[in-house]
């Protein structure tokens, strides 16, 4: 069974269509990432998920079930902008999102002690949320997400404003729920966080799916075809137009993507004859943040 | 149900919780009285020493009189006025005006009175001080010459007067409603009851309404509202709102009934065990207008909170609030304003027709009820608009809330918001 099957689903507003035709499964057990540029339609594509919006035409099916007042309380959601009741204590504000996912309020206060504990909040949980640093905020609304043990938890930029440290909380906690059977939908912009962590992607574009799949075979078709290169001296070897199709530099590293066909050893050679120390020279697959951009500039274009 | 009754519980709990509501809860009737209690403690202890007052007699024989008006005491045993001098058809009045008012600059003297020589044929008197904001004391002696006039003016025509207040003691009107339940003498028990349930409904209908607008608004720009409609039905949501926030109302109305019968009981058993035979003015608040006023409270609440909560859906933030409330705002404002009309005649034409609006009927047709009750078809007609309408505004307002309550930016246009209304 898989965990959410979209099947052509149309949404529109007046005369804004915000998904077109969109199809679209999420394996049980994965973490799918929904991708997609600003306003490409993928709030709207959650939000139907969530039974918050009804598609115009199409079904949506979470867990096996068409999407209603029933799944909704399969779903744990952490939407992208935070926010929590000022003015309420953390962990009754915890207990009330526990209680509405359905949770009785015994149990909701249990698992939320528990939570808070495992988050390091205990210290804060009679605190207002308005006491708390933004990073606790954070963590806070994380675990109103994880609470009632979502099957489908819905992460919209999870990590936007943690720390390496909590980040890395975070992420275990996503892995350890994905192990216990939970499918995550990742929606973000950071494509290395996709590539860490997902199994399968959907890219949107102008609200219709442009590129979706296994992670791994999506890659894959692209080939090895971009130069990862890290080197002292002049970059003056890599303008070989008849070669090099382009170059993205972030600082210490440099990637190079290759016109189909062109050799590789060439450009070392070239890297060589001008002098230049090359210390790291590596033939991969296109990083996701290419495929991502070619696929949108294209749709674009 | 289950969550409509958490969402209930929420707001109603963080809201009696709130420092706001125990301020407001036992703030405002502190205030009030506090008000009532400081202008009536001014008012009384206005003056307290003795006042030194000159009277300046240009047409002479006058002052005796005069002086006899002004006696009386203050409340702690002195005199309350002391006539200084008494200059009786001086050589010069500009000497005398002069030297009276040099002693006012030097304070030993409060101020004096001038009756001018021309007084008996209508000319006016003075008096000269330099608090000239002392009204009270300007009445008192207006009256002290204005008996002794009187009584020289009679005196010269053959009239012996001995006990002139007395003769000249007017006529009092006391009013008696006539309803069905009898008679009752009117000491304007009616006008306070009236007046009271205007101002409790009035008040209440704007605090109440945008507290429920501040609560939506809070949730859209905290963003939790997207939490919870992904929980709950936003028709729930909303409902679960207002009816939290009327809840808190009714405990506050809970509270300050209590401590209103309470405290109006010891206040009259201390009036009359202070005064013997004294008794407040039976302010009676019939039962049938309790009953009235909350049903149409009710109704009314819903009708402005659930428009109220619409604005909040309408908004991105607190600060664009002001400006999108005013509409509504302004209705409340429109019935609380039109009382008076309701006040002068409440079965007028223009009474019986204002009051069916349902915009202004929890108000008006309330003080309607408590003026003058109305043939009951009128109150069952009224109460079936205002349910109608009240109902349509809910389906409304709940179809822009559950849009809204997703959009940011902009604010929409009336035409867009008309497309909201079809969205699904």
């Amino acid at each position: 069974m898989d965990a959410v099957v979209i099947d052509g689903v149309t949404k529109r507003f007046d005369s804004i269509t915000a998904v077109q035709d969109l199809s679209l499964r999420v394996e049980q057990g994965a973490v799918f990432g929904l991708l997609g540029p600003n306003g490409a339609g993928k709030t709207t594509s959650l939000r139907m998920i969530m039974h918050i919006l009804v598609p115009d035409e199409g079904t949506v099916q979470v867990m096996g079930q068409p999407a209603s007042e029933r799944t909704q309380d399969l779903i744990g959601y952490l939407p992208e902008e935070r926010g929590l009741y000022r003015r309420m204590k953390v962990r009754e504000a915890l207990v009330f999102l526990a209680a509405i996912k359905g949770l009785s309020e015994a149990e909701a206060g249990r698992r939320v002690g528990e939570w808070l504990e495992r988050l390091e909040l205990s210290a804060w949980a009679e605190k207002k949320i308005n006491d708390l640093s933004k990073g606790m905020q954070q963590k806070a609304q994380f675990i109103g997400a994880v609470v009632h043990r979502p099957s489908l938890l819905i992460l919209d930029e999870p990590f936007a404003g943690l720390d390496p440290v909590n980040a890395a909380i975070i992420k275990d906690i996503m892995l350890e729920l994905r192990d216990k059977g939970s499918t995550i939908i990742l929606s973000t912009h950071r494509m290395e966080q996709v590539e860490m962590m997902c199994d399968a992607i959907c890219l949107v574009n102008h609200g219709r799916s442009v590129l979706a799949g296994d992670l791994r075979a999506i890659k894959k078709s692209y080939g090895k075809n971009t130069l990862r290169m890290e080197y002292e001296g002049d970059e003056k070897f890599l303008e070989r137009p008849e070669l090099v199709e382009k170059v993205n530099r972030f600082g210490a590293v440099v990637e190079a993507k290759l016109r189909p066909g062109a050799d590789p050893q060439e450009i070392l050679k070239a890297a060589v004859a001008a002098g230049v120390r090359v210390s790291r020279f590596e033939l991969v697959e296109p990083p996701l943040n290419d495929i991502f951009i070619e696929k949108v500039s294209e749709a674009n274009a | 149900m289950r969550k409509i009754w958490l969402i209930v519980k929420r707001e109603y709990l963080t809201r009696v919780r709130s420092k706001g509501f125990i301020f407001s809860t036992i703030g405002l009737p502190l205030f009030s009285v506090g008000i009532f209690g400081v202008s009536l403690f001014l008012a009384t202890r206005a003056t307290d020493h003795t006042l030194k007052i000159s009277i300046l007699d240009n047409l002479g024989g006058l002052s005796t009189q005069i002086a006899a008006g002004l006696k009386g005491n203050l409340p702690n045993g002195k005199p309350h006025y002391e006539i200084v001098k008494i200059l009786d058809r001086p050589a010069s009045e500009e000497d005398a005006r002069k030297g009276l008012n040099d002693q006012i600059r030097a304070g030993q003297l409060d101020g004096f009175v001038e009756v001018p020589k021309g007084v008996l044929e209508g000319n006016d008197a003075s008096f000269y001080t330099s608090n000239t904001g002392d009204f009270s004391t300007l009445g008192t002696l207006g009256k002290a010459v204005d008996n002794a006039v009187i009584e020289r003016r009679l005196s010269d025509r053959g009239v012996h007067v001995d006990d002139l207040p007395k003769l000249v003691h007017g006529v009092d009107m006391t009013m008696v409603k006539v309803s069905k339940s009898g008679e009752t003498e009117e000491k304007g028990q009616t006008f306070v009851v009236g007046f009271s349930v205007v101002m409790v409904l009035y008040i209440t209908l704007v605090v109440y309404g945008v507290a429920t607008m501040r609560s939506v608004v809070e949730e859209k720009t905290t963003r939790i509202v997207e939490i919870l409609a992904s929980s709950v039905k936003p028709v729930y949501l909303l409902a679960g709102k207002i009816l939290g926030v009327a809840a808190v109302g009714f405990t506050q109305y809970l509270i300050w009934g209590t401590c209103g019968m309470l405290l109006s009981g010891y206040g009259s058993t201390m009036a009359s065990a202070m005064r013997p035979g004294a008794s407040l003015p039976n302010i009676h608040v019939p039962t049938s207008l309790l009953v009235y006023a909350l049903i149409f409270f009710v109704v009314g609440y819903l009708l402005y909170a659930s428009f109220y909560a619409a604005l909040g859906a309408m908004v991105s933030s607190e600060e664009e609030l002001q400006q999108v409330q005013m509409p509504v705002t302004i209705l409340i404002v429109v019935a609380f304003i039109l009382y008076p009309i309701v006040i002068r005649d409440a079965n007028s034409t223009t009474s019986v027709i204002i009051s069916m609006v349902p915009f202004f009927a929890p108000i008006l047709m309330v003080l309607r009820i408590a003026l003058q009750t109305p043939p009951f078809w009128q109150i069952a007609l009224c109460l079936a608009i205002s349910i109608l309408t009240t109902l349509g505004v809910v389906q409304f307002s709940s179809k822009i809330y559950r849009v809204g309550i997703l959009m940011y930016g902009k604010r929409p246009s009336v035409v867009e918001l008309l497309k909201w209304l079809k969205y699904t």
